[in-house]
């Protein structure tokens, strides 16, 4: 008895740990939201709470947050659509079109290492190009830039998936008379589901989190939550309160999508580790 | 229903030649069966029927039709996969329609065809269940229910049976050959179990190495195995080989074995193959010592050594022998093989072949 409790202890104490080191941060943002700029820089533990930091940033006539919110679902949907479609059919390309293995190595090699850039390195790049043909401070521009940026993830996922779709298949649906686009819509893709929804959730919430390329290619009408996060901090005044507020605010949609598909998302990244 | 024509075919990975020019006919109706060790090119050579491997050479015919460059829905075949390939996301009704969907063929047509294969198959009850919900069996009849709704003109099987027990295996195999009976399609079946060719099959062909070793009725290669990697593969348990020679009309071996062959000529160097159910037990015969005993009930099994010969006897009577014992054993003189040491070659017309048809 005392023996279980013993070895169990210090488990329970490093997962608590575990968890702190994750939640602390984030009750403590949220929690700021809730509080006057005075009693966070003062640093009281104690403090009444109050509603108006979301109140301003929810509705003040000088804040353009609903705005920049629903820029960033857009451009999070529309590029995660974008990014796992490309993604999709790029994998099944790399497994099943007989590529010479060469080929599939290098172009996987490149994928990590053109993840390994920092997207800064590419921000005033893709600025330079996306004002020569006209994509400035537009969606089209940023998602593709986020599109972009997130395949290579998507595609080293999207790989596995499709791999793991045993061969022979996709071998009785050609002799079944299936075609490459019949394969892939009525075999391939209801069989990767939990992989796709894994991908998809992934994109979606880097895409949202995104910031250096969003504040490079947006300006105010076409900015998302990040760049909008940072404008809080100004020149001459911090709004500390506000800035936790939208913050807060910003965490909703990852929550929300964590909370239904989380298990899609192990099932999916766990999928074919162990068969 | 059609013929299927192989004329010279071969198959390449690279440097790496798997088929070297395979010919094989298969008349309308007829089930063959293709058998060989693993890696003897079977597979491929199914898989080319099929057309999910390429043709490096040669020719393969279906019906009136060159099928070298017709992708394989155009081909009109069918195939049954080792394990199975149920699309682990429809249910069976929607595995074994999956075709007829593609083909664009209207839904009642699709139900009223489905069903019928399903009658044949004893599937009716099952058909909306996942395959997941299945046993090894049912899923083995799903596939084959796949692919009896196209009624195509020739069936593929690739080694179907191997995944299942033993005794679903003798029952599958009943199954299969009933259901080729009642539809009379044109049948490939690749097997590596010369049980299974030899009860299913109304022709063997041996593969080895990417080339045919003998085709043949099942008997036919039994009786009259070509060579002795034919003859030691084809029957259970394998054929004995006993080095020897010939001298005036009689086989003489080291061990001490001797048995008239008939009309051949004197050879320095020979190999005798005599199956262990063509051995006698006969005090007239050569001394052996009893090594194992292996009793099934209706047959007993004999390891022996005969001075250094290592021989297999089969016998339907039941034997009261212990290991260490000795027995006499005589070769049936009608059923001797013989072959060349150095090609394996079946030699001359030996008194085995006397009973060829």
């Amino acid at each position: 008895m005392s023996r279980r409790t013993g070895s169990v202890l210090p488990v329970h104490v490093a997962l608590a740990a575990g968890a702190a080191l994750v939640l602390v941060p984030i009750i403590w943002t949220v929690a700021a939201g809730f509080r006057t700029q005075i009693s966070l820089l003062m640093g009281d533990v104690l403090f009444t709470p109050i509603g108006s930091n979301f109140a301003e940033v929810l509705w003040s006539k000088t804040s353009d947050f609903l705005l920049n919110y629903r820029n960033s679902i857009i451009v999070g949907i529309v590029s995660t659509v974008l990014c796992v479609v490309v993604a999709t059919l790029a994998a099944f390309s790399l497994n099943r079109m007989r590529w010479p293995a060469w080929t599939v190595h290098l172009f996987l090699a490149w994928t990590m290492i053109f993840h390994m850039i920092p997207p800064v390195a590419l921000a005033s790049a893709w600025f330079t190009m996306a004002r020569a043909v006209g994509l400035e401070n537009t969606f089209t521009g940023l998602i593709l830039a986020h599109a972009t940026l997130n395949l290579p993830m998507a595609i080293w996922l999207m790989a596995v998936f499709v791999r793991d779709v045993p061969k022979e298949l996709e071998e009785a649906a050609i002799m079944d008379g299936a075609d490459t686009p019949h394969i892939l819509w009525h075999v391939i893709l209801p069989l990767i589901t939990p992989g796709l929804a894994a991908t998809s959730i992934l994109t979606f919430i880097f895409s949202w989190n995104e910031f250096a390329v969003a504040l490079t290619l947006t300006m105010k009408q076409t900015a998302t939550v990040p760049v909008a996060i940072a404008k809080f901090a100004q020149d001459f005044e911090i709004q500390y309160t506000q800035m936790a507020a939208s913050a807060a605010l910003a965490m909703v949609p990852a929550i929300l999508v964590l909370l239904v598909a989380q298990r899609y998302i192990v099932k999916g990244l766990t999928q074919g580790a162990v068969k | 229903m059609a013929e299927v024509q192989i004329r010279e075919a071969r198959k390449s990975y690279g440097s790496v030649e798997v088929l070297r020019g395979v010919d094989v006919d298969v008349r309308d109706g007829e089930f063959v069966a293709l058998v060989g060790p693993s890696g003897c090119g079977k597979s491929t050579l199914l898989r080319m029927i099929a057309g999910l491997e390429g043709i490096s050479g040669g020719e393969i015919r279906i019906g009136a039709r060159v099928v070298n460059d017709i992708p394989p829905k155009q081909r009109d075949v069918a195939m049954v996969f080792q394990n199975y390939a149920l699309y682990p996301h429809m249910t069976v009704a929607k595995n074994m329609g999956f075709s007829l969907k593609l083909a664009g063929k209207p839904k009642e047509e699709i139900d009223r065809r489905v069903a019928a294969a399903a009658e044949i198959l004893d599937l009716s009850a099952l058909l909306d269940r996942l395959p997941r919900q299945l046993s090894g069996g049912q899923r083995q009849r799903v596939a084959m229910g796949r692919a009896i709704v196209r009624d195509p003109r020739v069936f593929l099987f690739d080694e179907p049976l191997s995944n299942l027990d033993a005794k679903l295996r003798v029952q599958m195999r009943a199954e299969i050959k009933a259901l080729h009976q009642r539809l009379g399609t044109t049948t490939v079946y690749v097997t590596h179990d010369q049980v299974e060719a030899m009860t299913m099959a109304d022709k063997i062909v041996v593969m080895r190495a990417g080339v045919v070793e003998q085709v043949g009725s099942p008997l036919d290669l039994y009786d009259h195995p070509a060579n002795m990697f034919v003859a030691g593969f084809i029957g259970s348990p394998a054929m004995n080989f006993i080095e020897g020679r010939v001298e005036r009309g009689q086989f003489i071996a080291g061990c001490g074995l001797s048995v008239a062959t008939g009309t051949i000529a004197d050879t320095a160097r020979t190999v005798l193959g005599i199956r262990p159910e063509h051995l006698t037990l006969d005090p007239a015969g050569t001394a052996a010592t009893v090594v194992v005993v292996e009793q099934t009930g209706s047959e007993t099994l004999l390891l022996l050594d005969m001075a250094g010969q290592k021989l297999t006897y089969l016998g339907r009577d039941r034997l009261h022998i212990r290991p260490g014992e000795t027995v006499h054993i005589l070769p049936d003189a009608a059923r001797l093989h013989l072959f060349d040491p150095q090609s394996g070659r079946r030699m001359g017309d030996g008194p085995g072949t006397a009973a060829r048809i």
